[in-house]
Formats: C-alpha cells, sequence, structure tokens
C-alpha cells in the first residue's frame, strides 16, 4: 500500500509539473461546456424559406404569412421562377421552398381542393424531417382558418393530442447534452492521461525500472491511476456544478449516487487508458486507438448524440459494451428525473463489470510484460 | 530541395518499421467508419410508447391500433391506470405515454371532440421533439379520416381544404445515413490527420533529434514540407479507403465526380495536418500535443462545423466562429458532391477557403518553430 | 586563421546568466576541451557556437562567420553531437548514415567514399543492417560521431560524447578524435570526466558561467608551482583532514581516493616535519609523497578561486 503512495506521489509531481497538460485537464472540460452549452442546439428554428408565389391573391399571401409568423421559418427570398429555386437549393442558401400555383386562391372561394407545393432540403435529414412536420402543420392550419372566415364554422378535429413533457419541459437541449458532455470529457481526461503514462515510460526508456522494482503490479497500478482518478472526479464534479450553475442543470437525485456514479465510470475509463497502454509501444499508436475506442464510441454510440433505438441491431448490441451509454442512463436519472439506485442499478452494476473486467485485464497484462 | 526528400524518405521508412502504426492509421478509419457509419443516424424510430386505456372500447383499441401499425413506434405496453405509466418513463422502458380517458369512445361516436394526453420523456429533447411530432401527426391523420366517415354538418356547405404536397430534395427518403455518412467521413479523416500531424515535430523533440536537424543545412520549411508530404500520403490512402467504404459498403450514392472528391481531400488535409504540425511546434511532449489536438482542435470542430447541430441553429454570436473551421468548407463539400452531385462552379469558395487556410496554417507553422532559440 | 573566436559571450535565462562574458579562441586543428561540472555553462555555449542558441551578447565567430549574426552559414561547415546520440532508433545504421548524407548534399560517388569510411572507424562493416536501437552503447556513439562527419567539416563539436559508455570505448573514441584531429579538424568538446580533459591540448574550466582557467594543461597546473602537494596514505583520512586543516602551512586538503592530498602553501614547508607532528599527534600515516598536480586539482582550486570572487 505504501508503495502505490510512492508511486501515486511521483506520478502526481509529473502531472502537476507539466503545466500545460494540466490545465488542459482541469480547464478544457469548462470551457467547452460553455462554448458547447450556448452554441450547442437541436432546436430547429430559421429554417431559410423562399417563396414562389405564383397566385398573388389574397389567400395565398395568408398562406405565406402563416408560414412567417409560425416563428419557425425565414423568408429570405420571393423568386419568379423554378431555376431561381433549384439555384438556391443547391447552394444551400434555403433550406424550403414553397410554390403556391395559379388558382388556390379562386379554389378556395369555390370550395374546390388545391394543393401548395413544399419543396425541403433533404441534405440535412435531421432539419428536414422537422421542417417536414412544420410544414405540413402550418399548411393544415392555414387551410382550416381560411374555411372557417369563409364558412363561420367551428371545425374541431375529433381527436387531438395535448402533450406534456416531464423532466425537461422546456425542451432545453442544453439539459439534455450537458450530461453527454460529462461523460465524454470525463472518458477522454480519464482514459488518454492513463494510457500515455505508461507509454511514456516505454517510450522513455524508464520502462526498465518499472519491470525491476520491487512493487506487485496491482500496487503499482493503483499507484498510476490513483491521481488521474482524483482529478478526473474533480473535473466531471467541476462540470456539473458549472452546468447547475450556467445552464439550470437541475439536480433532483443524491449527490452521493452521483458521485458513485461518476467514480464508477472514470474507473472504467481509467482501466481501458490502462489496457490499451498494454497495447501500444508508441505514444502515438495509443492514442490513435485510445480515440477509436473510447472517443468516438462514447460520442457516436451511447445514445449522447444519436438515439441508440434507431440503430441496426448490430450495432445496438455493440453498444453494450460501450460504457458511457451506461452512465447516461444513471445520470441522467440522477439529475433530471429524480429517480434512486433501485431505478438505475442495472446500470451501474453494468459499469461495475465494465471496470472490472478492463482492470483485470489490464492487470494481467502488465503483470505478464513485467515478466 | 533535396534535402527534404531525404527527409520524407526518412519518415516513410520509419512508418514502415512500425507495423503496428501502419496498422492503425490504414486500418482504424475503416473500422470507424463501418461501425459509426451506422449509428451516426438521426432517425428516430421504435419510439417505445405505453398506452394507459382508461377506456377500453373499440374506440380506443382503434386508436392504438394506428400506433402499432406505424414504423416510428414500438408498443412497450398497455396499462390500465395512469399510476403505472411513471414507472415506464422513469425506467426509460417508455419515452411516450398515451393516456385515454374512459369516455373517449362515448364521446367520439357522439361527434364530440375528444382529447387524448400524451406525455413525453424530455431528457432526450431532440427525440422527444421529434416523436411528438410523429405522434401528432399520426392523430392529425387519425383525426381526418374519422372527420371523412362522417357526414358534414348542414350548415357548412362545400368546404375547400387546402392539402400540402411535400418534397424532398437530394435525398427523398429522408435517410439520415446519406446525409451522415459523409459528414463521418470527413470527421474521421480530421481525427487521424490531427493526431498525426501533432506528432510530426514534437517526436523529434522528445526524442532528442530535433537538436540535430536543427544543426543540419535542413531550413525549417523543408522540415514542415517533408513532413506534411507522408502523412498526406497516408491520408490520401485513408481517403481512398474510406470513400470506397461509404460508396460499395453503405450505398451512399456518389452524384459528382470522384477526382474533385479526392482533390478537395487533399485541400483539407492541408489544413488538418497543418493544424497538427502547428500544435507540434508549441508543444514540448507528445501528450501535449496530443491532448491540444483532441481538445482544442477536433472537439470543437465537430461541435461546431455544422457536423450534427446546423450552424443556423447557433447564436449569432457563434457563427462567425465557424468560419474559422476548415472541417466546416470541408463537409459542405463532401455533402455537395455525394449527394448533389455539383462541382467546383458551386464550391469554389469553399475550396479557395480551405486552400488559404491550409497555406496560412503550414505558414504560421514553419514561422512559429525556429531553428534558433530566441 | 583561429578556427572559433568567442568574445565575451553572453547568455541569460530571465534573470539566471547562463553563460557570463566568455572568451577564448580555439585555432585550427586543436583539440579545445570545456571542463564544469553540470549546469556550469558548457552546453549553453555550445549550442550558441553551433546556431541553436541566440547569444544575448557578445560574439562568436566560427570558421570566419558570425554565428550570432548569420546561424544558418556555418551549418554546413560544423559537425555536432549531442549527448544524446541523435540516431533514429528505427532506421539501421545504413539508413541512418545516408539519411544525414542527404540532409548534408552529399554527391553520390562521395557519399560511397564517406560511407565506407564511417563504417570502418565505427567498427560497423557487416552491421550496417542493424537497427540503431539495437546497437550496444559503444558502436551508437561512434555511429554518432561518424554521421556527424561525413561531410567533412572543419570544425567538431562534441557535447558530452562520452556519457554512459565504457571504458574501453571511450579510449577507442578519443583515439579516433586525436586522428581527426591530425587531419586538421578542430575540436571542441565538453566533459565532465577530468581524466579525458589530459587529451586535450587546450582546456577551458567553466563554473557558475564564467571561464575559471584557460591554457595547455600544463599551464594550468602552473598555478601550483609555488605550492607543492604532497599525498598522504592513512586509514584515518578524516582525522587526518582536521589535523592538516589546523596547521598554518597547509592551504588546504582534499580527499583523493582513500588519501589525502595537502596543498602546502610554499616550497619551503618540509613534508617530513608535517608529518612527524601528525604522527606525534598518535595518527598513523602510511606513506607520504610529493605527487604532480592532477586536473582534479587544478580544477578544484580554480572552481574555489572562482567562488571567492
Amino acid at each position: 500500500m505504501k508503495k502505490a503512495l510512492a508511486v501515486g506521489r511521483k506520478e502526481f509531481r509529473q502531472i502537476v509539473r507539466d503545466r500545460r497538460s494540466l490545465s488542459i485537464l482541469l480547464l478544457a472540460p469548462v470551457i467547452f461546456l460553455l462554448l458547447y452549452g450556448y452554441a450547442l442546439n437541436f432546436d430547429i428554428k430559421h429554417v431559410t424559406l423562399a417563396v414562389e408565389d405564383r397566385d398573388q391573391t389574397a389567400e395565398s399571401r395568408a398562406i405565406i404569412a402563416a408560414f412567417v409568423n409560425s416563428g419557425y421559418f425565414d423568408l429570405v427570398a420571393a423568386v419568379r421562377s423554378d431555376e431561381a429555386l433549384v439555384r438556391l437549393m443547391d447552394r444551400n442558401q434555403i433550406r424550403a421552398a414553397l410554390i403556391i400555383p395559379e388558382k388556390v386562391g379562386r379554389a378556395v372561394d369555390t370550395g374546390r381542393n388545391a394543393s401548395v407545393q413544399v419543396i425541403i432540403n433533404g441534405d440535412n435529414a435531421n432539419t428536414a424531417s422537422a421542417v417536414l412536420g412544420y410544414a405540413t402543420t402550418i399548411v393544415l392550419s392555414v387551410s382550416a382558418t381560411l374555411q372557417m372566415e369563409q364558412r363561420g364554422v367551428r371545425m374541431q378535429p375529433p381527436v387531438s393530442l395535448e402533450p406534456r413533457i416531464w423532466y425537461n419541459p422546456e425542451l432545453r437541449s442544453a439539459l439534455f447534452l450537458v450530461p453527454g458532455l460529462i461523460a465524454f470529457i470525463g472518458m477522454i481526461t480519464a482514459a488518454v492521461s492513463t494510457a500515455l503514462s505508461v507509454v511514456r515510460e516505454k517510450e522513455r526508456g524508464t520502462w526498465e525500472q518499472v519491470r525491476m522494482a520491487p512493487i506487485s503490479t496491482v500496487a503499482y497500478i493503483v499507484g498510476k491511476t490513483i491521481p488521474y482518478l482524483a482529478l478526473s472526479i474533480v473535473s466531471a464534479m467541476a462540470i456539473v456544478l458549472a452546468a447547475m450553475a450556467l445552464f439550470g442543470l437541475p439536480m433532483r437525485g443524491s449527490w452521493l449516487e452521483l458521485l458513485l456514479a461518476i467514480s464508477l465510470f472514470l474507473a472504467g475509463a481509467l482501466g481501458t487508458g490502462l489496457f490499451i497502454s498494454t497495447v501500444a509501444e508508441s505514444q502515438l499508436v495509443a492514442f490513435q486507438i485510445v480515440l477509436i475506442v473510447a472517443f468516438l464510441p462514447t460520442f457516436l454510440l451511447s445514445g449522447f448524440i444519436f438515439p441508440i433505438r434507431s440503430m441496426p441491431v448490430p450495432i445496438q448490441l455493440v453498444t453494450y459494451i460501450v460504457p458511457a451509454k451506461y452512465f447516461l442512463v444513471a445520470l441522467r436519472g440522477i439529475v433530471l428525473k429524480g429517480v434512486g439506485i433501485s431505478v438505475f442499478w442495472p446500470a451501474l452494476g453494468a459499469l461495475v463489470i465494465y471496470a472490472v473486467g478492463v482492470l483485470g485485464l489490464a492487470s494481467v497484462r502488465l503483470a505478464r510484460a513485467r515478466g | 530541395m533535396r534535402r527534404m526528400l531525404f527527409l520524407i524518405w526518412k519518415e516513410l521508412v520509419e512508418l514502415r518499421a512500425d507495423p503496428k502504426l501502419l496498422r492503425v492509421l490504414l486500418g482504424a478509419p475503416i473500422l470507424q467508419l463501418v461501425i459509426l457509419g451506422y449509428a451516426a443516424t438521426t432517425d428516430v424510430k421504435n419510439v417505445p410508447i405505453v398506452f394507459a386505456d382508461n377506456d377500453r372500447t373499440p374506440a380506443s383499441r382503434d386508436l392504438i391500433e394506428r400506433f402499432v401499425g406505424s414504423p416510428y413506434f414500438t408498443i412497450a405496453g398497455v396499462v390500465s391506470s395512469v399510476d403505472e405509466i411513471d414507472s415506464y418513463l422513469e425506467h426509460d422502458r417508455a419515452w411516450l405515454a398515451l393516456s385515454i380517458p374512459a369516455g373517449y369512445g362515448q364521446q367520439v361516436g357522439s361527434g364530440a371532440p375528444a382529447t387524448v394526453q400524451v406525455v413525453a420523456d424530455g431528457s432526450d429533447a431532440n427525440s422527444t421533439t421529434l416523436a411528438l411530432g410523429y405522434a401528432t401527426n399520426l392523430a392529425a391523420g387519425y383525426a381526418q379520416a374519422l372527420a371523412a366517415t362522417r357526414p358534414p354538418p348542414p350548415s357548412a356547405g362545400r368546404i375547400g381544404a387546402i392539402d400540402p404536397v411535400i418534397r424532398v430534395w437530394f435525398n427523398p427518403q429522408l435517410e439520415s445515413k446519406d446525409f451522415m455518412i459523409p459528414g463521418v467521413l470527413a470527421l474521421l479523416l480530421l481525427v487521424m490527420t490531427a493526431v498525426l500531424g501533432s506528432m510530426g515535430i514534437v517526436r523529434e523533440k522528445e526524442l532528442g533529434t530535433l537538436e540535430q536537424l536543427n544543426v543540419t543545412p535542413l531550413r525549417r520549411w523543408e522540415l514542415i514540407v517533408g513532413k506534411l508530404l507522408p502523412y498526406a500520403l497516408i491520408g490520401a490512402v485513408d481517403v481512398f479507403l474510406v470513400v470506397a467504404v461509404a460508396i460499395f459498403w453503405f450505398q451512399i450514392p456518389l452524384r459528382g465526380s470522384f477526382a474533385l472528391l479526392f482533390a478537395m481531400s487533399m485541400v483539407y488535409l492541408l489544413s488538418t495536418l497543418g493544424l497538427g504540425l502547428l500544435i507540434s511546434t508549441i508543444s514540448d511532449t507528445q501528450q501535449q500535443a496530443m491532448m491540444t489536438a483532441a481538445f482544442f482542435v477536433v472537439v470543437p470542430m465537430i461541435y461546431l462545423s455544422g457536423f450534427v447541430f446546423p450552424i443556423e441553429n447557433m447564436p449569432a454570436v457563434i457563427q462567425p466562429l465557424t468560419y474559422l473551421i476548415p472541417l466546416r468548407y470541408y463537409l459542405v463539400m463532401v455533402r455537395g458532391i455525394f449527394l448533389k452531385g455539383v462541382g467546383l462552379d458551386v464550391l469554389w469558395r469553399q475550396a479557395v477557403a480551405l486552400f488559404a487556410f491550409g497555406i496560412i496554417i503550414l505558414s504560421l507553422a514553419a514561422l512559429r518553430s525556429r531553428k534558433r532559440a530566441a | 586563421m583561429d578556427a572559433i573566436v568567442v568574445k565575451d559571450l553572453t547568455r541569460r535565462f530571465g534573470q539566471f546568466v547562463a553563460v557570463d562574458h566568455v572568451s577564448f579562441t580555439v585555432g585550427q586543428g586543436e583539440i579545445f576541451g570545456f571542463l564544469g561540472s553540470n549546469g556550469a555553462g558548457k552546453s549553453t555555449t555550445i549550442r550558441m557556437l553551433c546556431g541553436l542558441l541566440k547569444p544575448t551578447a557578445g560574439t562568436a565567430t566560427v570558421g570566419g562567420i558570425d554565428v550570432g549574426r548569420d546561424p544558418e552559414g556555418v551549418k554546413q561547415r560544423i559537425g555536432y553531437m549531442s549527448q544524446r546520440f541523435s540516431l533514429y532508433e528505427l532506421l539501421t545504421v545504413e539508413q541512418n548514415i545516408r539519411f544525414y548524407a542527404g540532409l548534408y548534399g552529399l554527391s553520390a560517388t562521395r557519399f560511397g567514399e564517406r560511407k565506407r569510411f564511417v563504417l570502418e572507424m565505427a567498427g560497423l562493416v557487416g552491421r550496417e543492417k542493424t537497427l540503431a536501437r539495437d546497437l550496444p552503447g559503444g558502436w551508437r556513439q561512434r555511429l554518432a560521431l561518424g554521421c556527424a562527419i561525413l561531410h567533412e567539416p572543419p570544425i567538431l563539436f562534441l557535447d558530452e560524447p562520452t556519457g554512459g559508455v565504457d571504458p574501453l570505448s571511450r579510449r577507442h573514441f578519443w583515439r579516433l578524435i586525436d586522428r581527426l584531429s591530425e587531419a586538421g579538424v578542430t575540436i571542441l568538446v565538453t566533459t565532465h570526466y577530468l581524466d579525458e580533459a589530459e587529451y586535450c591540448h587546450r582546456l577551458a574550466l567553466i563554473h557558475a558561467g564564467r571561464l575559471a582557467a584557460l591554457g595547455t594543461t600544463r599551464e594550468l597546473k602552473e598555478v601550483f608551482a609555488n605550492r607543492p602537494i604532497i599525498e598522504l596514505q592513512t586509514p584515518d583520512a578524516v582525522g587526518v583532514m582536521r589535523a592538516l586543516d589546523a596547521a598554518p602551512e597547509v592551504e588546504k586538503t582534499s580527499l583523493f581516493g582513500t588519501s589525502v592530498h595537502a596543498v602546502l602553501r610554499s616550497r619551503s614547508v618540509d613534508p617530513s616535519a608535517l608529518v612527524s607532528s601528525l604522527r606525534g599527534r598518535g595518527l598513523t600515516i602510511d606513506a607520504v609523497t610529493a605527487v604532480a598536480p592532477s586536473l582534479d586539482d587544478v580544477f578544484l582550486d580554480a572552481v574555489e578561486k572562482a567562488g571567492r570572487q
């Protein structure tokens, strides 16, 4: 135990002396939180719209007004030809185009059906789906309003939905993304630092000393990882506090459970880094592997940005070995839903299994490397 | 000039002598693209929805059937009381909960308007918005069908309705895959080459050979370019590999010219490698270089380039910043060439921007690191 | 024309003065040694002379070129070997040689000749395809030297070239240096091994950034012309030293291996009288001899003097 502390102390001193790396580890997360929390937004607004109004009647203008007043669309151009629309679409200067053919106004007046065309720029499928929904709703409601004005009749749909949103009533993306960011940054900090730390010894030639040292592999591992664990927990808690202060991230659950979840997750991350360090010979290779195995999966496979349920089944299976996925479940549960361990214990269990597994593997490999 | 060729030769020899590295540099992008190409989807499908049916009439069952039949939803369960819904949402077993009140069937039968409550799990705002949208549209369609089966009120007269006819260009099936995968391609290239570039100079610094190079007549710009070219070669191979995977494995249509795509990718690599090299010149250790590259180059680029989050939605103060991000321009180009089949006549602005970027960054790298310490 | 002319060369790092107004010259073909403990300023000086570090003040002319103003100009005319033997681990012996030859622009024919020369000199004939990282210490050292002289530079800078190398290899290395010097190459070498200093034609002793002494080994030892040194063999070195320190005829004492060196204040001091008085006090003296001053003594003396200023 004492030896582990000695290793840990030396490691800590090395960390502190490398000012720049240290500042990256501690400050970068908070800075990014600021930047991304404010910049990231899933809410689809300011959809650039061009209009080609071939009708030019009160009714057609009412339709255009409905789009503009909806708050989702920004009217950027009124054109007179289809070619102009094509040009604007190609250059991504508009995301949607509304084409109102002639005789729409007259059709409504005389009780006949008519149609308007909405062309959506599909190159961003995410926005396109949302725009499609907006456009449909707007046209349908304009249609109903025009009819009401015509007939003075109240037409109510036989069935309508009344939505209520739990946990995040204003559907603020920031609240959703922040937990993911915590996972992401914590993973990178913990995994990368640990991976590089051991590989550096190999590269610089001090590995021989490590092999000769009269210290058990377990004690060495403990000593090596404790400083990084401590640092990344501090980092993660700093992010949580910053998010609460700046983005109104709520805290509806227990702080203790939060700390537990964060520690378990970071322990797994450290283990990942350690394991990678036993596989790589140079720092560059170690880093690239961390990117593939930790960085990108955490970003893309944890459900942080892309919903897992929408992925093809084989990929969904892969997500079972991404610890960030479980961490997110626990984190959202504690912070947003206010539930306790009784609800998300399977996620914590998975984190424990992962951490133990990866640390165990790393220990075995390290012990073997030490001969 | 000749000196530089020797440097390039040395880099290639070193690369060949480290097979693990080579495997990672060439194999990783493919592996990543395959897994992540599938994962990077913003389509919302299989939304788990739970129903609390307090009515239990043919009418309520009819409504439920509508959802069952839709590919967007999977039924998580049908319960009989509202309280049971809580546990579904808490345990993430359902995202939406539809609560059909008692008396629903009667209201619908008598022609009175009925309201159904839907509760959504807001912790995943994006998916929730979309899921709610689907649900609303589904209900609206259902409502219209119901209305069509009823006789119109006598005082109404003939009513003309306006229907929206919607067409989606470039991506008619709204497959986010076609949109995402070129993006993932760009992302992968960025990640690999920025980190690779960041090792360029600092590795020699750490191992002590940089000093030796400084004593020789090798000029600084010769060193920078000499490091750049071998990495660009690897980058070029990577481009080939990932484009091949995108086209043949993921069946992403390449509607534009491959030559243009390749050329623009190389210009893009100029910037990413350049950024890596610049970082290399200001770092003392490999660890610093790689972490700086990852945190201050790659991560900001992912978020601010329009890869997932549209730039139009960002706050006005942030938007000008995005002009400094090479990935932004490359994304427009790669998506344009794949999905729209556009050419240089449309993309020339992006090409110029990327090229200028690359040159500026490389010059900065050459200027920033001097052979003689001041 | 002198190969290297240094005048008032100074280098500051913030408040810290690493090299403080150092002046010396090195003639062509000389082996010039830079002696000093770690941190004395040797490496900093060499770096300035190679164009790796900008001087804060003063001038340095290498091969006729003002290095301070034109650092690039000297690069083709000097060779440099650092403590770390900067070789590329993943490259073979042959590839390292080819690389550096390429950087110096050697033509094909010249490359062939020089490569043969270096391989022979380093004793690496037959091991061309060995990876640099698999070479034992002595061979790496010689390979590094070889790479530094591929382009036949008239001036060679060696910074602690024998660190971590076995004594036999060190001796071999210095023989190579000698041969180069005989062929007319000017060599400036830094070292903290005093025994190696004996191989140099002239020496500069550096302490705390300042020149503490300068001259041939003989000239340097002149400081002891009127201060003879005696060596005493005794089982109780500490006691003897203490007793001698108290004696007025003795200037200073130092431990030399297991024996004691005492510097006497003048030639007129009688060593045997000193010894009798020591024996009289009960101390055992096995033997006493007059010894020629060694560079060790010179160095300690110079450092002490510099410290007093």
